[in-house]
């Protein structure tokens, strides 16, 4: 065992040449000639030396999560990181060229997704550095920092280091000096810690204590203070670092729409007619995409007439064959159900008044509007395209078919035709196109305009896209003129001549979960909860009026009891879901035990999705470490199943669970064999599937865990092209073989054939 | 590294090229942390929406969500680690090590080994030291090893792969892979001393890692001469104690938690007080903790001490005190007096009143020998004139052989309350 300072004489480390050393392509022909170059090698296959610990060179992995400011960037870009364990810079041995494409994922530079500029300066520093840091030890373990608290005890523990022969390494934990000097109380020891393992066998007592005492250089603790501030979370989040992939097209010379070339026209008339508000006899599309009714409306503001022309071209337009809004007006209770919303008290003000016919909508302040538009003009693109372009050339990209917002009929149709073929790319383009039809196209925002049903879902299915697609900034942007969806034109009591007797929300309470829970992904979790908890207390005023008797709003308009059952379902459905999203947002931020608290209350609103949510508190619980309090719960959720008597789902929920305890406490043998046993009862599982191969992983049966990942896919893709099973099938490629790259375009193609614009293609690490 | 070659330092180019002797062999090293849950973003609507059931449906599709509870976000697909992440100092660091081959012929001879190196020590983790016979192409050696991390900082991972081709050959070339450990809490004590010969230790643990930290055990194990009692728990009435940090047991970033406990000196300790003297050791503590699906660490500090509070040659302590007398009335106190020096004592006890305290009986009385060690329980009666919390002072002991006079002052407090309260209360 080679003490530190022995460390320090070995030839291959401390000196200047030594230090050339480092940087591995100095390092790594001299290494190989000299052992090439021994006859005798059988005897020195191993040659032990020491390599130096340079403290100064310190990047650690946590490096990356520190870029990465919001924790949506995590979530964003989850499929980032390559896995393999960082290579030192002066490990370069072997170099296959597509080995060393992959040791740039290993190295930790790459993981940072700096600059290669950045890694020379690294090792230029490391350079100057080197020949100090022995000194540097030398001087920490001959005499303790000054400023530091507890130089007593640490002069106590040098001298016996000193006094001792035998290195017993232990790690003296001191507080550090740049604590802030109120947090530490007077009197407070820092206190020695070590792993007890090096206890065990020595007589305990002071005298035995460690000689080597390895304190937190300034860097070292620099680099804690660092991290500690910048870099405060750091869990399963953590693992997901940034640096967004999708940066959103916007086109600032798009102001008008002219990307729609006369093609495209033609394919929009053939199945609309277009509906403009002052060209009534707008037969012709291009009519219509070039001049937005809004463009030739002299008048500021639009009055009431005006929309009333605009809405029923609009809506005859918009009605496709299953649209539920066709036949709004028969439907009266129904809407008045789904419509109803709490406006503010101001906003209830104004809508009064323009109920009464006191004020003319026209007159309303213009900051009380929502005047949304258009801010970015195209998405356009297709990243497995580019992927394939790029590695499998011309041919095999030409190959790659995809919906766009050209091949579709341009109205709702089309656009569930781009959704469920998940092109959503495209589909967010199309309503693009269909809301600059509108008249709220790119710029437009800010300018005075109408809303109808069919253009706020127009918008709701826009911005849910947006967020499904992570293009969070692009969301916010475009939910920016919407203020906080309680103006009072978002209502159809806004709009009497449009919409007689029509009350409530025209923006969908869909939109309304989306708007709350879109700052949880742009690190703003507490302007969720907000918003969320705003939800929550109109859901629940909602509820207690109808079980008062009174009508959603609080009027005393009368009910049918059936339809205050239903009214009263709907209502608990949809607390229901604010409930879930605050959870959710809790749990993103960590907030453990109100998250727990909030699932916990959704069992009485969602009974039968009891199962689920014991089962996920129980894996909150073990993602936390707390095993004892994951069982409780698991055992809860197996009395619920018992009760509901034994079936195929029950038991692999059992299952589900036992594997996941297994799994905490290590034995990934007996986890692989609770995956399994789900397989029996249920051989499609996609979970128990892919976990069962990652427990193979861990059992250091690569081969295995591989070949059953590859067939999954191969058999079934429509289950297992999901990314993270594609992304644990890439990881094992990577370590696996040099020829990953292959095996993963393999992949790409397989990708190709199936899914949309809209896959994530980081999973596949090809870049 | 391809990296560096983009950095325009052709001369490294050149030499890549010159070293390009390619191995038939492919070492890859992962380092294992636990795997995480796929966490999945729920974005739904309601029928009456624009999409309908579409988004509905896809999330019913997606097979990484929980099946009829979809807007959960917290889903049961396990995805593999996708950066080293951190390691700290009592966490076991596990890594898979893999060697391929990666050429078409059969390699013979392949002897795989893995050692870690920290700035103190080398430690072989192999788990076997034999060599393989033979590796076919595309075949590959498995290894997966552990090692609980016990120092901080710098720690390589030296990987060498040695084996022979079928041309007789012998190859051989190693791989370094850097991590560094950190530490993960920081523990802070703090010693009180009670009147009796208790200890309390309050212990403030923080934790410094970027993760919530479930601390599975903190407790003390104490040196020989005490018994400990943890006080970190509320007795609830019946038999469960409730933890004084609530329901949940763990610990945010940078949050610090308190532990207290009591030490009490083993009776074959306590009798001969004069034997906790100086520093003496009092235990160390133990801590389990568990982090991301039971990623478990633990660390005990080092052994605590502390500087027992010097009694001087003769230590007088109370056995016995009521907490509360009444005004004027004469209550009794139990002192006890120990010999703690090298010496047989003779001596002799006086009694001086104070403002409030009057000692009743004799002063100046003989309390005869005293050995080394030795011990005696003196009953006193007093009384004070002065109401509220009042303080015993006023006791003299005179070492009658080296005419030497101990004062002790301000030994206990009492309660002084007047009985005759007002006859409205």
């Amino acid at each position: 065992m080679d003490s530190g300072e022995d460390a320090a004489q070995r030839p291959l480390t401390l000196d200047i040449a030594g230090v050339g050393n480092e940087e591995p392509e100095a390092h790594a022909p001299s290494e190989v000639a000299a052992i090439s170059s021994q006859p005798n090698s059988t005897d020195v296959l191993f040659p032990e030396e020491s390599i130096d610990l340079d403290a100064e060179a310190f990047i650690s992995p946590q490096d990356d999560s520190a870029a990465s400011g919001s924790m949506m960037d995590k979530l964003n870009d989850q499929m980032m990181e390559s896995v393999l364990i960082s290579d030192s810079p002066n490990s370069e041995e072997d170099d296959v060229p597509i080995d060393s494409l992959l040791e740039q994922g290993e190295d930790k530079e790459s993981l940072d997704s700096k600059e290669p500029e950045e890694e020379k300066k690294e090792d230029v520093k490391e350079e100057k550095t080197e020949d100090m840091v022995t000194a540097n030890q030398a001087a920490d373990v001959g005499a303790p920092t000054p400023d530091s608290p507890k130089g007593q005890e640490e002069k106590v523990e040098v001298a016996k280091a000193t006094a001792k022969e035998e290195p017993i390494p232990v790690c003296t934990i001191f507080s550090h000096g740049m604590q802030p000097k109120t947090l530490v109380p007077d009197g407070f020891q820092p206190t020695l810690v070590k792993s007890p393992s090096f206890s065990s066998g020595t007589n305990e007592t002071p005298n035995k204590l460690a000689p080597l005492v390895c304190q937190p250089s300034p860097s070292l603790s620099k680099f804690f203070t660092d991290n500690g501030t910048v870099n405060p979370a750091s869990d399963f989040f953590d693992s997901f670092t940034t640096s967004s992939s999708f940066i959103s097209v916007s086109n600032p010379n798009a102001e008008s729409p002219k990307a729609v070339t006369p093609s495209e026209c033609q394919l929009s008339s053939g199945s609309s007619t277009v509906p403009s508000a002052e060209h009534q006899d707008a037969g012709t599309p291009s009519a219509y995409f070039s001049i937005g009714p809004q463009d030739s409306t002299p008048k500021p503001v639009a009055g009431p007439a005006e929309p009333a022309a605009t809405m029923t071209t609009l809506q005859a337009v918009f009605s496709g064959s299953d649209d539920p809004f066709a036949s709004a007006l028969s439907l009266s209770e129904v809407d008045k159900r789904y419509d109803a919303w709490l406006p503010s008290e101001e906003t209830r003000r104004v809508l009064i008044s323009v109920a009464t016919q006191q004020v003319n909508p026209v007159y309303v302040e213009r900051d009380r509007l929502s005047m949304p538009g258009l801010k970015f003009d195209n998405l356009q693109g297709d990243a497995v395209k580019d992927l394939m372009l790029r590695f499998l050339g011309d041919q095999a990209a030409m190959k790659r078919q995809v919906l766009t917002a050209n091949s579709v009929e341009q109205n709702f149709l089309g656009l569930k035709q781009l959704i469920s073929t998940k092109n959503w790319r495209a589909a967010v383009d199309l309503t693009g196109r269909l809301l600059t039809a509108h008249g709220q196209g790119y710029g437009k925002s800010g300018q005075p305009t109408s809303h109808t049903t069919d253009s706020l879902q127009l918008w709701f299915v826009r911005l849910a896209l947006l967020v499904k697609l992570n293009l969070f900034q692009n969301a916010e942007l475009e939910f920016e003129p919407f203020g906080n969806l309680d103006q009072p034109d978002v209502y159809y009591e806004y709009y009497p001549t449009v919409y007689p007797a029509r009350r409530g929300s025209m923006v969908p309470f869909s939109m309304r979960v989306l708007h709350a829970e879109l700052p949880q992904y742009l690190n703003k979790p507490q302007e969720s909860l907000d918003r969320l908890h705003s939800m929550r207390s109109v859901c629940e005023k909602i509820l207690t009026n109808l079980e008062e008797g009174l009508a959603e709003d609080g009027s005393m308009m009368t009910l049918t009891q059936e339809n205050r059952q239903a009214s009263i379902q709907l209502w608990r459905s949809r607390l229901c879901r604010v409930m879930y999203s605050m959870a959710n947002c809790l749990l993103m931020m960590k907030d453990y035990i109100l998250a727990v608290e909030t699932y916990h209350s959704i069992i009485q609103y969602e009974p039968q999705q009891r199962v689920q949510l014991l089962s996920g508190i129980g894996r909150i619980f073990l993602q936390i470490g707390d095993i004892r309090t994951a069982e409780k719960y698991f055992q809860e959720v197996e009395k619920t199943c018992e009760e509901k008597g034994t079936g195929p789902a029950q038991d692999t929920s059992v299952l589900m669970n036992k594997a996941f305890v297994y799994l905490s406490q290590n034995n990934y043998a007996e986890a692989h064999t609770c995956f399994s046993s789900i397989l029996k009862i249920d051989p499609k599982n996609p979970v128990a599937n892919n976990n069962a191969a990652v427990c193979l992983l861990y059992l250091g049966r690569l081969k295995e865990s591989l070949g059953q990942l590859e067939s999954l896919v191969q058999q079934d893709p429509a289950l297992y092209l999901h990314e993270s099973v594609l992304f644990n099938l890439t990881t094992m490629y990577e370590l696996e073989s040099s020829r990953s790259m292959q095996k993963k375009q393999a992949l790409l193609e397989a990708v190709a054939c199936r899914e949309g614009d809209s896959f994530n293609t980081q999973c596949l690490k090809l870049v | 590294m391809k990296a560096k070659v983009h950095s325009g330092l052709s001369q490294h180019k050149m030499d890549v090229n010159q070293a390009k002797q390619e191995h038939l062999l492919a070492l890859k090293v992962m380092r294992l942390t636990k795997p995480t849950l796929f966490t999945n973003m729920p974005v739904t609507c309601e029928d009456r929406d624009l999409p309908g059931d579409l988004f509905g449906r896809l999330m019913r599709e997606d097979p990484s969500t929980i099946k009829g509870a979809e807007t959960l976000m917290l889903g049961e697909m396990l995805t593999l680690p996708q950066n080293f992440g951190n390691i700290f100092l009592g966490e076991t660091f596990s890594s898979y090590i893999s060697v391929h081959n990666d050429s078409n012929q059969v390699v013979k001879d392949i002897l795989v080994k893995a050692d870690l190196q920290t700035s103190s020590q080398r430690l072989n983790l192999s788990a076997s030291n034999s060599a393989v016979a033979e590796l076919k192409p595309e075949c590959c050696i498995d290894d997966v090893i552990h090692h609980e991390v016990k120092e901080i900082g710098t720690h390589i991972l030296v990987c060498a792969v040695s084996y022979t081709t079928q041309s007789g050959d012998k190859l051989y070339f190693r791989k370094f892979f850097k991590f560094q450990v950190l530490k993960p809490l920081d523990v802070k004590t703090k010693f009180y001393n009670a009147e009796t010969d208790e200890v309390f230790l309050e212990a403030q643990i923080q934790n410094i890692t970027t993760s919530p930290m479930f601390m599975e055990k903190v407790s003390l194990e104490p040196s020989m001469m005490y018994n400990v009692t943890e006080l970190n728990t509320v007795a609830s009435g019946k038999e469960c104690s409730e933890s004084t940090f609530g329901k949940m047991l763990y610990l945010q970033p940078m949050d610090t938690r308190q532990y207290l406990y009591c030490l009490k000196p083993k009776p074959e300790f306590a009798e001969k007080a004069g034997v906790i003297k100086g520093v003496t050791v009092i235990g160390k503590l133990d801590i389990v903790w568990k982090t991301n699906l039971g990623e478990r660490g633990r660390l005990q500090t080092s052994q605590l001490q502390r500087m027992a509070p010097g009694y001087g040659d003769v230590r007088l302590s109370l056995e016995f005190i009521p907490d509360t007398v009444n005004l004027e009335e004469p209550f009794d106190i139990t002192c006890k007096i120990t010999n703690c020096s090298e010496r047989t004592m003779d001596l002799l006890l006086e009694m001086c009143n104070t403002r409030s305290v009057h000692w009743c009986g004799v002063s100046g009385r003989q309390l005869g020998k005293l050995s080394p060690s030795g011990s005696l329980a003196i009953p006193l009666k007093l009384l004070s004139s002065v109401q509220g919390l009042q303080s015993i002072s006023g006791l003299r002991l005179t070492d009658t052989f080296l005419k030497r006079t101990y004062e002790y002052d301000d030994i206990a407090q009492v309660c002084v309350v007047c009985p005759y309260l007002s006859p409205e209360s």
